[in-house]
């Protein structure tokens, strides 16, 4: 090593620094998300009491390219979440997608709802066979489940059926809950059937 | 040290499985505790340690996140999404060959495709394949052969050929249906197959090549690229597709059928034998290997590969010695009182030293950036892209627009074409990632939104693999949005949805181009930009005889851009007292330009009359689509198709055999025979599930970790320096 003392401080200086910024970054965003995901679902509950009998629910903020499709509820009313149209990745970051090529809450098929499992869908995690799960669409119909089956599926394999005979209710987030990166195989599926 | 990690998180995994488990590895607490002292330990040795532990930190993360594919090995080392489909569908009993051959001659091709439905499993079946075809093929043959034996099939209304097939469906008489589904989308479905019984549906459909300056070239689409379905699902299902039928797209599932990567399972056999009056200077199978035989004036081309797979479409091409190619051609074929013509001619060329214009031009590069381009397919629009850019003038404005389920821009509206602009479009190009939907309509109401400047011509070219259900509105969009602009298809992937790429450019007054292959990005798209760039032949006229009276389709000839044919099918009746000239005139750059062809020097051509039919379908079609009563255009089609034996949207072609065949005791079961994956495209990027795991909290933790390794690197620099410096040394 042919560096002098004050050339290694400084490298030392530069390696310091830019750990601090690495760190902050990642440390901001692993907040950032999160924090994105619970101020989105307090503006939508606001679009949702707007939201008129048969009228298509007004978007959340005006530039959003998503509507609310359902509130679910869960855990005797502790969780609440609403539900927004389609899967991608940008909806997803704001709450629960309702995958657009399933069929609508209350209908004969099965509806697909997919949730990150480190946000919104965090407490799948302690659904158990049995329990209710509400579906409230924008017309103010309600719709209760009655959660029959948890399945974990390797996606790379398996796969969801969508012409159910009777109305189903799919929620689907990644799993294990506690892995700490995202892009996992595998998938949580927790079922659910329409008691009415 | 990342091995570790993995393994106990997998125990991890099955304790969650019973829902019994709290365990979170970030806040354990004696790893949380023993890390910082091991890190301590060695940070003291070497910084240089302490940022190759941080290293393997972040690695080790990593690896937690994803211990199942640690486990199942490198070769699967991708995330993977979950399929959504429909109940029937994968594991079908029915196997399919499909045998594809043709007879080229003149102007047109007739092509026999051969779908050969064996049933290997142990229950009677009904077979139901849906698969493509060329958009302008006219389908007017059916034949079911049952053994030695076979059935011709009869043209009828769609509704009763319908009604006619499931009577003897139920009856258990085999049975088989060919309906239309798109221009460029058929469906067979074949009743009460037994086990272990093959049954081989023949289908002819007659085609006009495809002529571009003096080359020839032919499509044969094996294979459908998944179609995107926009909408909100309706109750109720049409067919038994992947998809449900939505308020956009109110067939879905009729045009959704399965897809299987690609299988050994479904073999395809090709021969085509072209009669060439003229000599020709190459033919060539753009995408497959071939052989070719000459004997005289016919070539034989077949396949070097003997179980070819069906995932991509093959396309021949051909072209004359120069000089030797007739630049006009008629066909004529004569029924009753009626003459029916086809007609090709090509006007002078524009060469290279004719006054050129040069308007700037407003050039918009729309590329789809949706699940189904992932792949191969995005590469070769990536390519096309950067050439498109490379072609611009300084003088030129430009934008780029990319969309999937949703649409953004390059440039809030267009700008000037500096190097610096360019520079920044083409890192945006190469940045580029598929996935997502095809919504189409937004992307095309941006490109179009705002009208240019009148100094400025705007051209729009549009890349895309055209995989959407809804294309008669998007049609009609272009249609109504165009204005002076002009839309031209670039058709990318394996198998592109070649009746979108067609219409649409149509509707855009432009012209469209495939690209199926990432060697022959160049050129075609130096193709296209000749078009783009070179006045074109305006104001064409045709004059038919005295005395008869015409249906000619196209109803106006478009201008037409370099190198292309006026292409015209025409029926003439009372012909015989009027055997004249046809005069054909235009508007050339270097002045008025015309040319005549006597009718009577058309060569007989079988066929031409169908031709004609489909073409005059095609033509009813748009009318539809531009506001006519139904009412009005369906008895007229019905009336032409069954005049013709033509399969349309309202009629379809019915072989149904005397015997029953089928005992009622037995069940027959419904199956869906899937297309293959075409060649470069993704499973998980089109039918994928999404990704439901943000990973915050591994960001949270690598976070932390890296500022502590900060302090430490910092502690170290301030005590020890010497020390370190000493072993560093």
């Amino acid at each position: 090593m042919f560096l002098g003392k004050w050339t290694r401080q400084s490298v030392r200086r530069i390696i310091v620094s830019s750990l601090l910024v690495l760190g902050f970054w990642q440390l901001g965003q692993g907040s950032y998300i999160p924090a994105k995901a619970w101020v989105a679902q307090e503006l939508m509950q606001r679009a949702w009491s707007k939201a008129d009998d048969g009228v298509r629910p007004p978007p959340p903020w005006p530039w959003a390219d998503t509507w609310p499709v359902a509130r679910l509820t869960a855990k005797d009313g502790d969780i609440e979440f609403i539900v927004l149209s389609g899967g991608s990745g940008r909806t997803l970051a704001f709450g629960p997608g309702h995958l657009s090529i399933s069929a609508l809450p209350g209908e004969i098929g099965n509806s697909v709802i997919a949730g990150h499992r480190d946000t919104h869908f965090q407490f799948l995690k302690h659904i158990k066979v049995g329990e209710a799960i509400d579906l409230t669409t924008p017309d103010g119909r309600g719709h209760r489940y009655r959660v029959s089956n948890i399945d974990v599926v390797d996606s790379r394999r398996g796969s969801l059926v969508l012409d159910t005979d009777t109305p189903v209710l799919s929620l689907v987030t990644c799993y294990p809950f506690d892995a700490l990166g995202a892009g996992g195989p595998m998938r949580y599926v927790v079922s659910a059937e329409m008691l009415y | 040290m990342s091995n570790t990690w993995a393994a106990r998180n997998s125990r991890h995994t099955l304790r969650i499985a019973d829902g019994k488990s709290t365990w979170h590895p970030q806040v354990r607490p004696e790893t949380a505790e023993r890390l910082p002292r091991i890190l301590r330990r060695r940070a003291r040795r070497s910084w240089l340690t302490a940022i190759t532990l941080s290293l393997l930190t972040s690695l080790a993360s990593a690896q937690v996140a994803d211990d199942e594919v640690a486990s199942t090995g490198p070769g699967q080392m991708q995330a993977g999404s979950l399929l959504l489909k429909m109940k029937s569908g994968y594991a079908v009993a029915t196997r399919l060959s499909t045998d594809i051959s043709a007879e080229i001659s003149g102007l047109a091709a007739r092509v026999r495709v051969k779908q050969e439905f064996r049933n290997s499993g142990s229950e009677w079946v009904e077979g139901v394949y849906v698969f493509p075809l060329p958009d302008t093929a006219a389908v007017d043959r059916l034949r079911m052969h049952i053994g030695e034996r076979y059935i011709e099939g009869e043209i009828r209304e769609k509704a009763e050929a319908k009604k006619a097939y499931e009577a003897a469906k139920a009856a258990g008489k085999k049975a088989s249906l060919v309906q239309q589904e798109r221009a460029n989308m058929f469906t067979t479905s074949v009743a009460n197959i037994a086990p272990g019984e093959t049954v081989v549906i023949e289908i002819e459909y007659l085609e006009t090549l495809q002529v571009d300056a003096e080359m020839f070239s032919i499509r044969f689409p094996v294979t459908i690229t998944p179609r995107y379905i926009p909408g909100t699902p309706v109750p109720g299902r049409r067919g038994s597709g992947w998809s449900l039928d939505t308020d956009q797209v109110v067939d879905a599932s009729r045009i959704t059928p399965p897809i299987q990567p690609v299988t050994k399972d479904h073999k395809l056999s090709f021969d085509v034998r072209l009669n060439s009056a003229v000599p020709l200077e190459y033919i060539a199978s753009r995408y497959h290997p071939a052989n070719v035989n000459r004997k005289e004036d016919q070539y034989a081309i077949d396949l070097v590969d003997s179980d070819t797979p069906m995932d991509h479409d093959i396309e021949l091409t051909w072209k004359a010695i120069p000089d030797t190619a007739p630049r006009a051609m008629l066909f004529t074929e004569t029924v009753e009182d009626e003459t029916y013509a086809l007609m090709m001619l090509l006007p002078p060329d524009v060469t290279e030293d004719e006054p050129q214009t040069h308007t700037a031009r407003e050039l918009i590069l729309i590329i789809d950036t949706s699940g189904s381009m992932h792949g191969t397919s995005l590469e070769q629009a990536q390519g096309a892209l950067t050439l498109a850019l490379d072609g611009l003038r300084p003088t030129d404005q430009f934008n780029v627009i990319q969309f999937n389920s949703v649409t953004s821009v390059l440039f809030q509206s267009s700008v000037v074409a500096s190097t610096t602009n360019i520079a920044t479009a083409k890192r945006y190009v190469s940045g580029l990632t598929a996935n997502g939907g095809t919504e189409m309509r937004a992307a095309i109401e941006r490109a179009m939104a705002v009208s240019p400047s009148e100094e400025y011509l705007r051209q729009i070219i549009f890349i895309t693999d055209g995989s959407v259900g809804n294309e008669d509105a998007l049609f009609s969009l272009i249609e109504k949005r165009l204005g002076n602009a002009r839309l031209f298809t670039v058709g990318i992937g394996s198998a592109p949805n070649s009746w979108f790429m067609r219409k649409a450019a149509e509707a855009g007054r432009g012209t469209f181009t495939f690209i199926s292959a990432l060697h022959e990005v160049n050129e075609k798209m130096q193709r296209l930009f000749r078009k783009i760039e070179r006045p074109q032949i305006t104001d064409i006229k045709i004059q038919w005889p005295d005395g008869a009276s015409v249906e000619s389709f196209p109803k106006t000839v478009l201008d037409l851009y370099a190198g292309e044919p006026v292409f015209v099918r025409a029926r003439l009746t009372h012909a015989m007292r009027a055997l004249g000239l046809i005069t054909v005139s235009g508007n050339a750059p270097s002045g008025t330009w015309s040319a005549e062809l006597p009718l009577t020097l058309g060569q007989h051509g079988p066929g031409i009359g169908v031709l004609w039919a489909r073409a005059r379908i095609e033509n009813l079609m748009d009318e539809l689509r531009h506001g006519a009563q139904e009412e009005l255009i369906r008895p007229a089609i019905i009336k032409t198709a069954l005049a013709h034996h033509l399969v349309s949207k309202f009629t379809s072609l019915v072989a149904i055999d005397k015997t029953p065949v089928r005992p009622v005791s037995e069940n027959l079961k419904n199956e869906q025979v899937s297309n293959q994956l075409p060649y470069g495209q993704s499973m998980n990027e089109i039918y994928g599930f999404p990704a439901t795991a943000t990973g915050a909290a591994g960001y949270r933790l690598s976070g932390l970790a890296i500022l502590f390794l900060a302090l430490l690197v910092l502690r170290v620099l301030r005590k020890e320096p010497d020390d370190v410096s000493r072993k560093m040394d």
